[in-house]
């Protein structure tokens, strides 16, 4: 049996593993043309500032492929032929599958701005995006960071670190919507001026400029025009699937890999995982789920169905974590989501950036959390919200699920509710 | 990200560039002169200092607490690092150095009432402990059997390695910029394991040797101290000279500081050290754990670049293992660089089962 996994990312890497213990013979072979070992894509702001070392952030020791028996090629694939089980690579060598495996993520989405093709304009989510900013950062005194979210804050705070100094143009009108409310948002975007971050809110970005094929400004939406010499565009991204167009896999409208339950696309033999393939979420909208551990999940549950056996990927009470300069976040349940009649408790340690949301529904039952400052244990948190407890018995109990170091101050609510 | 760890990898120092290379050769030479010569002496008389061991006292000393201040400065955000770090400097300024001065002063022999056997190998020959009070001796052997496993089934051996050992201390503040240097492989170790318990079996074998020869002797008629058994004599001095020579003088002090800039700060206590041995060997039955946040690691791998002990906390972490290893010092850095606040230290009694070299798994399905 010949498994062939398009891409070394964590869903990639880590249906590869699985496909290994299941099948001690198997040929497993893993194409990709990013970098030559797995790395952790969300380390990259790390090596950027030199927290870290290239080879720090590569989860697996360097003779993994070797010692797990995987077959490595570094090159693109261009074309996918369904019916002969064929691909097709950018250096002219074609691959035959018994069963295929795509999980070649995602890219950064632009959106044809005008000037978005000159020197000096770019993105920082790949490892080829890395080595251009790390070049680039070595000359540039000003920047201009393009989008409100997780990518664009990182990138932020890296370049600062750099000696650059950066305008931060966010289109809402406030940090992150989709995840924090305005108050969190608030105290990030008080944190980030704190951290002398030009941050200009309710700011839409029109064009870049540029002189003899470098950039040299960016025009707002409100014409108004911010001079630098880097401009890093993190508005999104959007999956690697253009090479599929005409191969017969379904896509949906945004290029996301149609998959079932079984993570198998309209293709018998081929499954997709990770930030291309586009998922049931647990409210029923279908999209790409583009997380670290749902990257890993849907590789290994995939690995279990292309070895044969019948696993359903099936998400739980959604969570995450984030940082924000130094204010770490975590969340789970449906927090933002303008439910019904839901009503929040919030609260703010005095002095502190530790603040914590819990939305509850009119029943007193909790089914969110948003917390700003402290570490806390997501799996509690989710097993509350699973277990439809009541607001009050959660305030009760809630420095249970702290998890911050030892010895950090007592933690005390501050009851407000809203 | 980090506050004081950013452009680790881009100093010249911190990345075993050119500076570390030579600061490394300095240290040697300067440890080499130390133990094996009497020119540092001289420079002891120069600041009005009695000897050589009066001097590397001093400069001990200074180093920990001009490095703890530092790293204070860097990472006192977290209490846990602050209130650690504090207490290094205090044993240090207090119980290394003060009390065993003080002592000297009161023409009695200075006393470390932080070191314990078999660290301090010399606390179990009984040629050298008879000749301190009895509360002292009672101390050296009551803290070193009963009082140090005890404390280390609690709170693992952190409470000793990263709260109050005097290597551990230079290697905490002064050698805090050098952690990101040990070595991570599953090579480094498997030789960690096989040094770090040869030289505890050449401990143990050294004390052995010293009682059981110091038990040969006894007073004859004329006053002196004398055996009938002169072989075992010349064996038993010559195991515990070379002891001195290889493990205190070379290990812990020549090759253990020397290597800082270039193989990290833990060298002696990771690979050598016969107390951490038999810490880490009563830390698997202690209550001491990493807990690990499941399915929360982003692989990124802060825990184990900056993990002293070169333990891959990582490879736990990915794979959802809270663990016990036996060489964790407890400094708690994983912990506090991870960015997703997915590991925690604890103690506590928790029979579930946690990873360790027997059932770690690399990967999980």
């Amino acid at each position: 049996m010949h498994y062939v996994i398009i891409g070394n990312g964590v869903a990639g890497i880590n249906a590869a593993n699985s496909l290994r213990n299941y099948d001690e013979d198997a040929e497993i072979t893993i194409i990709s043309y990013e970098s030559e070992h797995h790395f952790s894509r969300t380390a990259l702001m790390y090596v950027f500032c030199g927290q870290l070392s290239e080879q720090c952030v590569e989860p697996f020791e360097r003779d993994h492929y070797e010692k797990m028996g995987f077959k490595r090629v570094n090159d693109k694939v261009t074309k996918l032929d369904t019916n002969s089980n064929k691909l097709y690579l950018e250096k002219g060598e074609t691959i035959s599958f018994d069963k295929l495996l795509i999980a070649c993520g995602a890219v950064p989405a632009m959106y044809n701005w005008p000037g978005q093709d000159l020197d000096g304009v770019g993105n920082f989510v790949t490892w080829q995006n890395l080595q251009w900013l790390q070049e680039k950062s070595k000359t540039a005194k000003k920047a201009v960071v393009v989008g409100g979210g997780l990518i664009g804050i990182e990138t932020v705070e890296v370049l600062l670190q750099a000696g650059i100094d950066v305008t931060f143009l966010v289109r809402e009108d406030y940090y992150w919507p989709i995840a924090l409310d305005k108050t969190e948002s608030t105290i990030i975007a008080e944190h980030m001026k704190h951290h002398k971050v030009d941050l200009r809110l309710k700011t839409a970005f029109a064009e870049i400029l540029g002189k003899d094929g470098k950039v040299v400004g960016v025009k707002t939406g409100d014409g108004e025009i911010i001079d630098c010499e880097l401009v890093v565009i993190a508005v999104g991204v959007r999956p690697q699937t253009d090479w599929l167009k005409d191969s017969g896999v379904t896509m949906d409208e945004r290029g996301g890999i149609i998959v079932d339950e079984y993570l198998q696309t309209n293709c018998t033999d081929i499954y997709s995982a990770g930030d291309c393939a586009s998922v049931i979420w647990f409210n029923n909208v279908r999209r790409p789920e583009q997380l670290w551990y749902t990257g890993r999940d849907q590789g290994k549950i995939a690995a279990a169905n292309l070895f044969g056996m019948e696993k359903i990927y099936k998400r739980g009470t959604f969570y995450n974590s984030a940082k924000f300069f130094d204010i770490e976040y975590t969340t789970a349940g449906l927090v933002n989501f303008n439910l019904d009649g839901e009503k929040n408790f919030y609260s703010q340690e005095e002095g502190t950036h530790n603040t914590v949301r819990i939305t509850y529904l009119p029943d007193n039952k909790v089914v969110g959390f948003n917390m700003l400052g402290r570490r806390w244990d997501h799996r509690i948190l989710v097993q509350w919200i699973d277990e439809k407890r009541t607001l009050s018995w959660v305030l009760d109990h809630l420095h249970k699920a702290l998890y911050d170091e030892e010895f950090m101050p007592q933690f005390k609510l501050n009851k407000q509710v809203s | 990200m980090q506050t004081g760890l950013m452009s680790t990898y881009k100093s010249s120092l911190k990345s075993k560039g050119i500076i570390a290379w030579v600061l490394s050769l300095l240290l040697f030479a300067f440890y080499l002169l130390i133990y094996f010569t009497n020119i540092p002496d001289s420079w002891a008389h120069l600041v009005g200092l009695e000897s050589k061991w009066n001097l590397y006292g001093v400069l001990y000393t200074i180093a920990i607490i001009a490095g703890g201040l530092y790293f204070i400065n860097t990472h006192g955000n977290s209490r846990y690092q602050k209130f650690r770090t504090f207490t290094l400097i205090f044993m240090q300024v207090v119980f290394a150095f003060s009390i065993p001065e003080i002592m000297g002063m009161f023409e009695s022999k200075g006393f470390n009432f932080a070191k314990f056997w078999p660290l301090g190998i010399e606390l179990f020959n009984p040629k050298y402990i008879f000749d301190y009070p009895i509360l002292i001796i009672v101390y050296a052997f009551v803290g070193s059997l009963i009082a140090v496993p005890i404390l280390t089934l609690l709170y693992g051996k952190r409470w000793y390695c990263s709260w109050v050992c005097g290597c551990g201390g230079l290697a905490e503040t002064a050698g805090d910029s050098f952690r990101q240097l040990s070595d991570k492989r599953v090579k480094a170790w498997k030789f960690e394991q096989v040094s770090i318990h040869t030289v505890l079996v050449l401990a143990i074998l050294s004390t052995a040797l010293v009682i059981i020869n110091w038990g040969m002797h006894y007073e004859n008629t004329a006053g002196e101290w004398v055996t009938d058994y002169a072989t075992f004599d010349l064996i038993a001095s010559k195991v515990q000279g070379t002891y001195q020579f290889l493990v205190v003088a070379m290990l812990s002090g020549v090759l253990g500081v020397g290597l800082y800039p270039l193989m990290g700060s833990r060298v002696w206590c990771r690979f050598f050290c016969p107390m951490a041995a038999l810490l880490g060997l009563i830390q698997k039955f202690g209550r001491f754990r990493i807990t690990v946040k499941d399915e929360m690691c982003i692989s990124c791998g802060n825990c184990s670049t900056y993990c002293e002990m070169g333990i891959d906390v990582r490879a736990y972490a990915q794979t959802n293992q809270s663990f016990k290893r036996a060489s964790c010092v407890g400094c708690g850095m994983c912990a506090h660089v991870c960015p997703r606040g997915v590991l925690r230290l604890e103690n506590k009694w928790d029979f579930r089962k946690t990873a360790d070299s027997e059932n770690r798994k690399v990967f999980d399905f």
